[in-house]
């Protein structure tokens, strides 16, 4: 399978900071696979990304693109890679239609293709009524439904979307999957995305790289790194949030929510860990086997 | 499943940039306020404020308000909105749009440049004529002005570009477009004569743009139109095609 990005060590240090934001990261993108960034927020997912799409100059390290340096030719990244930014003005004065027609045309398709680009799109993501409104004017689901929009406008072969699903509806969450596996499977786009959402995200992810502290700690196909971790099990706890959990001495908890809280526990420990539980201070607890937010749990926590 | 084509391109640069053109032109759907207050509005009680003494003072002081407030048109309605779209695209992530499409940045800020100085022309054109009107000078047009709006109005939209490159943060931009405005209205004979100056304001008014382009509006209103508008073209055109290149290689220069 062709390597579509390569990344070879990099490193990427913001000025009058001491440690780095990408700590010597290594990792391939194939074609055609859809690739999933996990990790909390300040891991470096964003600059580690904001990098491949030559929006900020690795301190040192080399990224390439289908065999070429993305640093030598600022339109080399931009001919091939559709790219959706976390921030949501950028496409403030125009209407919906607009955006999506000029940034088709722009990415080389001809006048009458990116007319029919922009009609499929809108269809595809469910916007043709808001086609002549300005994006100031869209709440904010449906703004980053647009932004999703305009980096696939134009069918470039990769897209790399910094949190697509982030403060979406339910419904437009399953929305997101569904079009992304739809590309992928129909056209073969190669697709990277940074995600909070791990358990929606599983349904799509083919492989994950983990971060932490500017670190990719794992990369791997979902089931390879599992089982890793596989003697295992998901243990979550509910607590009343003004009340502070009192747990079994040895387990370390990650918090999700307020009073929401998670930790990864041994099988063979398994019960007798709940027997040391106590269960009149828990508001509730669940036990699961491994899922893809117990990979990110174990590797980022 | 196909391998990519590595021979991928966007389109060729005209197209690019007619296609940014048409985008940077919906920048109207805000600037038409700006453009109504600052670009006509002020300039016009500016206009009437400065007329009304200029009058006691002769025809050429009156002509001076007329011409001058058309630069202080473009100062403070094309500058500034400029400055406010190109800060905007800064600190809230629309460069991150436009530097991941397939275009060159200087087809970007010619663009962007283009659109504004389309723009600014309702109230270039209404302040031209009412101007005379309000204070009853003589103006006789030329047909160069239709070179000179375009080269005047460049300029300013040039330094407002890099102006909002310029700050740390949006308002600092903002603020330092504000004094600028003021001081370029200020140096040298603009609005007012340069024999009414004292003599460092006219020395420093020689380094600001407002005062070649308020120059090269008179010689086509007023006249006579001499060797001194090719030196006001020069200067302009210099003007503005270094604050674009500036503004085309800072755009370039990614983020820290």
């Amino acid at each position: 399978m062709d390597i579509v990005y390569a990344i070879e060590n990099l490193t990427k240090f913001y000025p009058k900071q001491t440690s780095p934001a990408n700590k010597d990261i290594s990792f391939e993108i194939r074609q055609g696979e859809i690739f999933g960034f996990l990790g909390d927020n300040g891991a470096g997912k964003t600059t580690l990304v904001r990098q491949m799409v030559n929006l900020l100059r690795p301190t040192s390290g080399r990224i390439t693109l289908l065999g070429k340096p993305v640093a030598g030719d600022p339109q080399h990244v931009a001919a091939y890679v559709g790219y959706m930014p976390q921030m949501a003005h950028a496409l403030n004065n125009m209407a919906v239609g607009e955006a999506l027609y000029f940034t088709a045309h722009l990415r080389g398709m001809s006048r009458a293709d990116a007319l029919h680009e922009r009609d499929t799109l809108l269809e595809l993501w469910h916007m043709g009524p808001l086609r002549d409104k300005y994006s100031t004017q869209l709440s904010g689901g449906e703004r980053r439904l647009l932004r999703l929009a305009v980096a696939m406008a134009g069918r470039l072969p990769v897209l790399i979307l910094d949190e697509p699903t982030n403060e979406l509806a339910p419904q437009r969450r399953r929305l997101v999957w569904d079009v992304l596996s739809q590309i992928n499977r129909e056209r073969g786009t190669t697709i990277l995305f940074i995600t909070h959402d791990a358990i929606e995200a599983e349904k799509v992810i083919q492989r994950v790289g983990i971060m932490r502290d500017g670190e990719l700690v794992a990369v791997g196909r979902p089931g390879d790194l599992k089982r890793h971790i596989d003697q295992k099990l998901r243990l979550e706890l509910f607590f009343a949030p003004d009340a502070p959990p009192q747990l079994p001495a040895g387990l370390t908890p990650h918090e999700l929510q307020p009073g929401h809280w998670i930790t990864l526990i041994e099988r063979r420990e398994a019960s007798a860990l709940l027997e040391h539980l106590d269960l009149e201070r828990l508001d509730d607890f669940r036990l699961y086997s491994p899922t893809l937010e117990d990979l990110y749990v174990h590797y980022a926590a | 499943m196909s391998t990519t084509p590595l021979d991928r391109r966007g389109q060729p640069v005209l197209a690019q940039w007619w296609d940014l053109f048409q985008m940077e032109l919906t920048n109207w759907r805000w600037s038409w306020r700006g453009s109504l207050l600052q670009g006509t509005i002020t300039p016009m009680f500016s206009l009437l404020a400065l007329g009304f003494f200029a009058r006691d003072s002769g025809r050429e002081a009156l002509l001076y308000v007329v011409t001058g407030n058309i630069v202080v048109s473009l100062l403070f309605g094309t500058m500034t909105s400029v400055e406010s779209r190109v800060s905007w695209l800064r600190f809230q992530g629309g460069l991150d749009y436009v530097a991941t499409l397939p275009v060159s940045r200087a087809a970007f800020v010619l663009a962007m440049v283009a659109a504004f100085l389309l723009l600014s022309l309702p109230s270039v054109i209404v302040t031209a004529v009412l101007g005379p009107l309000l204070l009853g000078a003589p103006v006789h047009i030329h047909p160069l002005i239709l070179l000179v709006i375009p080269a005047c109005t460049a300029p300013l939209a040039g330094v407002g570009a890099a102006l909002g490159m310029t700050g740390r943060t949006q308002q600092q931009s903002g603020n330092l477009t504000f004094l600028l405005m003021l001081v370029m209205t200020a140096l040298g004979p603009v609005v007012v004569p340069p024999d009414r100056l004292p003599g460092f304001m006219v020395f420093l008014g020689h380094f600001s743009p407002a005062t070649y382009a308020a120059s090269a509006l008179r010689q086509v209103m007023v006249g006579p139109v001499t060797m001194r508008l090719l030196v006001d073209l020069l200067v302009l055109s210099v003007v503005t095609a270094a604050s674009m290149a500036w503004v085309s290689r800072r755009m370039g220069r990614q983020e820290e």
